[in-house]
């Protein structure tokens, strides 16, 4: 009964998922569900796979040529990797912010009003509040609010980055993904993107890929440890990392390899 | 102890001092000589173009000012006339024209290779457009007046010689500048703007236009640059299929001339020395200085795009370092999610259909781009087959011109070509090579080398046929050369030899850093190392770059077509004697007015177009046997 329940409350439920690059098993027969409105974490060492299952999530392994991916992953009552599903109008509700900092080399305005123009909102006044709300939503507000038209370029890192967030925001997403989105930066720009983590997830699934297990630990409430394509354990944060069940699991949190 | 240190060097020599080897000084004076010539062969172009018009502005039936506002262009005669507005709106009509045709169909293509291809259709593809950038331009031009021309006039009442013609053809003699160049500048986006913009839910259309195509457009619009410069100093279509005659018109069915043409029918012998020869190098100085206007602007664009990369992350570099010193003063962080701001939300359901509509529709519209160059190249090779196949045999191989079209041939033609080439070879390897050596591996970064490398990189955006007056001026004049195959191939040598040394360079720059830096650390010298270490390794580079260009100079008209003979019946024995060319006599053969001898220079079309396949071949061959050698 409970499950039924989660499945139909917008959790994501993969079950038996492959994904090939090539010949390559990159992912292999991973199963587990992601629950909505928390922080899901996925740790492992470079190569786990644990970024190649995050872009499962919306699809995006399509746009690498020779990648196949077999399974299913249920969200809202259908698989969305059956191929009847438009990627399109998957990616318009689940959205994804990148290892780095990506802002498309137009203003800080045009970077968030981009997706709400592309999915036909046009109206200028729509569009303000919309750059504005995600904007604040994304604690950049204060920041960028007197260089709106100025270029996106200019930025710090940091700043960048909870801009790309504020541009997932803008096309109004059920689940944000974010692959290592504080890799590239430096401490004190990634404790602020940790407390908007904290923040987002009030309102939307965050999934998240992390190198830095400390980083899992402080802001996810479950985590999964990846290695070589196989989710090895999968649990809640304080679980994972007071008593891990797995051996695997207890030596790579110990630091003993990876 | 110190006592015993100094009897070692008794002879009076320690080892550690520096020793002059005059052998490896002499190389590297002579390499820089040879990197040096860039600046000869610039100021020879600066002189013959200055001397030339010079004497033509001195001359009292020429005024400058009516020269660049004359609308009168009429050399011959009792009273001639020379106004070059004339000429240039012929060039104008012509080029822009033909970029107009080339910039759609040239950014499609390349959009569709880059964004929506997959590998399969990429290899069929690209062979396509390097054909394309393969055939030499005298093919173009007579595709354009026999094949092209007949169909404007049935169908649209084009006079005999027109531009359209012209335009049709150089658009897609063109056409592979523009793809390759913004083919580069597209792939060089970074991967993670495509995939932001992707993960929105914009489709691979709206990526393509709006984040893709936009951040690609400064290489863009260089390709366009390059691919005007090309159109402007175009010869040989527009020799053919324009006309001779210099129109003040827009009409594209209008036989107009250009300046290039001006100055191939003065190289024709269709005008009679004089005031009207000089006029040529007039001419050739406005169009010189045309495109080099064009080309510094599309290689600044280009410089500009290499460097961003760079200089973005340096600039970003300063400002992050500015940004974190006031961190300190903004800890009050964020703001949250109670921000009560009203959004109409997005309903992307809506639109979608339509959108993926458009995606379908545009990715159909620039994927043609490609079927239309593919079309094209086909129509081009049925054409020239059909006409030149049934003539194509060992008697037409073996035989001589002659005025009979029944029993001309061209044995002579094809030796006088293999002579040509093979003296160019011999004049511009040596020379080139050095010269890539010696910018490598042994120059510094200063001023002077910097103008070196401005100045090869000028010289290969030279119209060819302003290389042709060069050789007339130079070679057969003042050198006294005469009309000699010694004249032609220094001629075709200049102009290949900017080719050969940014492919040498390239090559060079292949060679890993440790080798060098085992061989030095071994006690090597500078120039041993180069010797034994780099030069070897890039050897099937360079000759695989050499061979490239041999094979555009094989197919060149423009540069000989002052030097070449057109009636000379024998093979030369000699480096003084007079020569036929294979371009030449396409060129003479297609103007003839009997069909019989435009169907001869169909044939020799296809020798000629076998000859350059045959040098690819070769190329790619020495190529992949040296990627399959190479053990690093």
């Amino acid at each position: 009964m409970e499950s039924k329940e989660k499945m139909d409350d917008g959790s994501l439920i993969i079950s038996n998922l492959n994904v090939y690059y090539s010949d390559m098993l990159a992912v292999d027969k991973v199963s587990l569900s992601i629950p909505k409105n928390k922080v899901t974490s996925f740790i492992g060492p470079s190569g786990c796979g644990k970024s190649t299952l995050l872009r499962a999530l919306n699809r995006m392994n399509e746009e690498i040529e020779g990648c196949r991916m077999e399974g299913k992953i249920i969200w809202k009552g259908m698989n969305i990797l059956d191929p009847k599903v438009d990627p399109v109008a998957l990616r318009s509700k689940i959205g994804m912010v990148f290892q780095k900092p990506n802002p498309f080399p137009r203003s800080i305005y045009d970077n968030i009003a981009y997706g709400p123009r592309i999915h036909g909102i046009n109206n200028k006044k729509d569009l303000d509040a919309i750059v504005e709300k995600s904007l604040k939503d994304a604690a950049i507000w204060e920041e960028v609010s007197d260089r709106l038209v100025e270029s996106a370029m200019g930025l710090s890192g940091g700043q960048q980055q909870r801009l790309c967030i504020a541009r997932a925001l803008a096309i109004q997403p059920d689940i944000i993904l974010m692959d290592e989105p504080c890799s590239a930066l430096d401490p004190i720009a990634t404790t602020k993107i940790e407390d908007l983590i904290d923040e987002l997830k009030k309102k939307y699934t965050v999934v998240i890929v992390t190198h830095n297990m400390q980083q899992a630990a402080r802001i996810s409430d479950y985590t999964g440890l990846m290695y070589l394509g196989k989710l090895i354990e999968f649990g809640e944060t304080q679980q994972i990392f007071e008593n891990p069940k797995d051996e695997l699991t207890e030596k790579y949190i110990m630091g003993r390899f990876g | 102890m110190l006592g015993k240190s100094n009897r070692a060097y008794s002879n009076g020599k320690n080892p550690f001092h520096k020793k002059v080897d005059f052998k490896e000084t002499l190389i590297v004076k002579l390499i820089f000589i040879a990197a040096s010539l860039a600046i000869v062969v610039s100021l020879a172009i600066l002189y013959t173009l200055l001397n030339g018009s010079i004497e033509f502005f001195l001359s009292p039936k020429v005024s400058i000012l009516q020269f660049f506002t004359g609308t009168k262009w009429t050399p011959n005669g009792t009273d001639p006339s020379f106004g070059i507005l004339p000429l240039l709106s012929g060039t104008v009509l012509i080029a822009g024209g033909s970029i107009l045709i080339a910039t759609p169909l040239g950014i499609g293509a390349a959009l569709y290779l880059t964004q929506f291809s997959n590998k399969k259709i990429g290899s069929i593809a690209k062979p396509i457009i390097e054909l394309l950038a393969g055939i030499p331009s005298i093919v173009y031009g007579f595709f354009a007046l026999i094949v092209i021309s007949p169909i404007l006039r049935e169908y649209f009442g084009a006079s005999y010689f027109n531009a359209a013609s012209a335009i049709i053809v150089m658009s897609v003699m063109i056409l592979p500048i523009i793809v390759s160049v913004s083919d580069d500048s597209l792939r060089a986006v970074p991967r993670e703007l495509k995939e932001a913009s992707l993960a929105m839910g914009a489709t691979r259309w709206e990526t393509a236009i709006k984040v893709v195509m936009p951040a690609a457009s400064s290489g863009i619009i260089a390709s366009i640059l390059l691919g005007l410069a090309r159109a402007l100093g175009e010869t040989m279509v527009v020799a053919l299929a324009a006309g001779n005659v210099a129109r003040l018109t827009l009409n594209p069915l209008d036989q107009v001339q250009t300046m290039t043409a001006y100055i191939a029918q003065v190289a024709t012998g269709d005008i009679p020395p004089g005031l009207a020869v000089s006029a040529a190098f007039a001419v050739g100085l406005v169009l010189f200085a045309i495109t080099y206007i064009i080309n510094f602007i599309a290689g600044r664009v280009v410089l500009r795009i290499q460097n961003a990369g760079k200089t973005a992350s340096n600039k970003n570099k300063k400002l992050n370092l500015k940004k974190s010193l006031k961190i300190g003063k903004d800890t009050k962080i964020l703001s949250s999610l109670n921000t009560n701001i009203e959004v109409k939300k997005i309903q992307s359901e809506t639109t979608l259909g339509f959108r993926h509509k458009v995606a379908k529709v545009g990715i159909v519209l620039v994927g043609s781009c490609l079927i239309f160059a593919s079309v094209f190249l086909g129509f081009l090779m049925y054409s020239i087959l059909g006409q030149g196949i049934s003539r194509l045999n060992i008697n037409f191989l073996t035989s001589y011109p002659s005025a009979n079209p029944a029993i001309a041939g061209i044995y002579p033609v094809i030796l006088g070509s293999i002579y040509l080439v093979a003296l160019a070879m011999i004049f511009s390897l040596p020379v080139s090579v050095g010269a890539a050596v010696y910018l490598t591996e042994f120059s510094k970064d200063n001023t002077y080398t910097r103008i070196l490398r401005r100045l090869i990189q000028n010289l290969a955006g030279v119209p060819s046929i302003v290389f042709g007056l060069v050789g007339l001026a130079v070679f057969v004049r003042l050198f006294g050369f005469g009309t000699s195959i010694l004249a032609g191939s220094l001629t075709l040598s200049l102009m290949i030899m900017p080719v050969i040394i940014v492919t040498t360079e390239e090559a060079l720059k292949a060679i890993p850093m440790s080798f060098r830096e085992a061989a030095r650390g071994l006690g090597a010298t500078k120039w041993q190392t180069v010797r034994h270490h780099v030069i070897p390794y890039a050897l099937p580079g360079t000759l695989t770059g050499s061979i490239l260009a041999l094979s555009r100079a094989i197919g060149e008209t423009a540069p000989i077509l002052f030097i070449a003979s057109v009636f000379a019946k024998v093979a030369p024995d000699s480096i003084f004697d007079g020569f036929l060319a294979l371009p030449v006599t396409i060129f003479f053969w297609t103007r003839h007015p009997k069909v019989e001898f435009q169907n001869l220079a169909a044939s020799t079309i296809l020798v000629l177009l076998i000859i350059l396949f045959a040098m690819n071949l070769l190329a790619i061959i020495i190529r992949q046997r040296s990627q399959a050698n190479r053990d690093w």
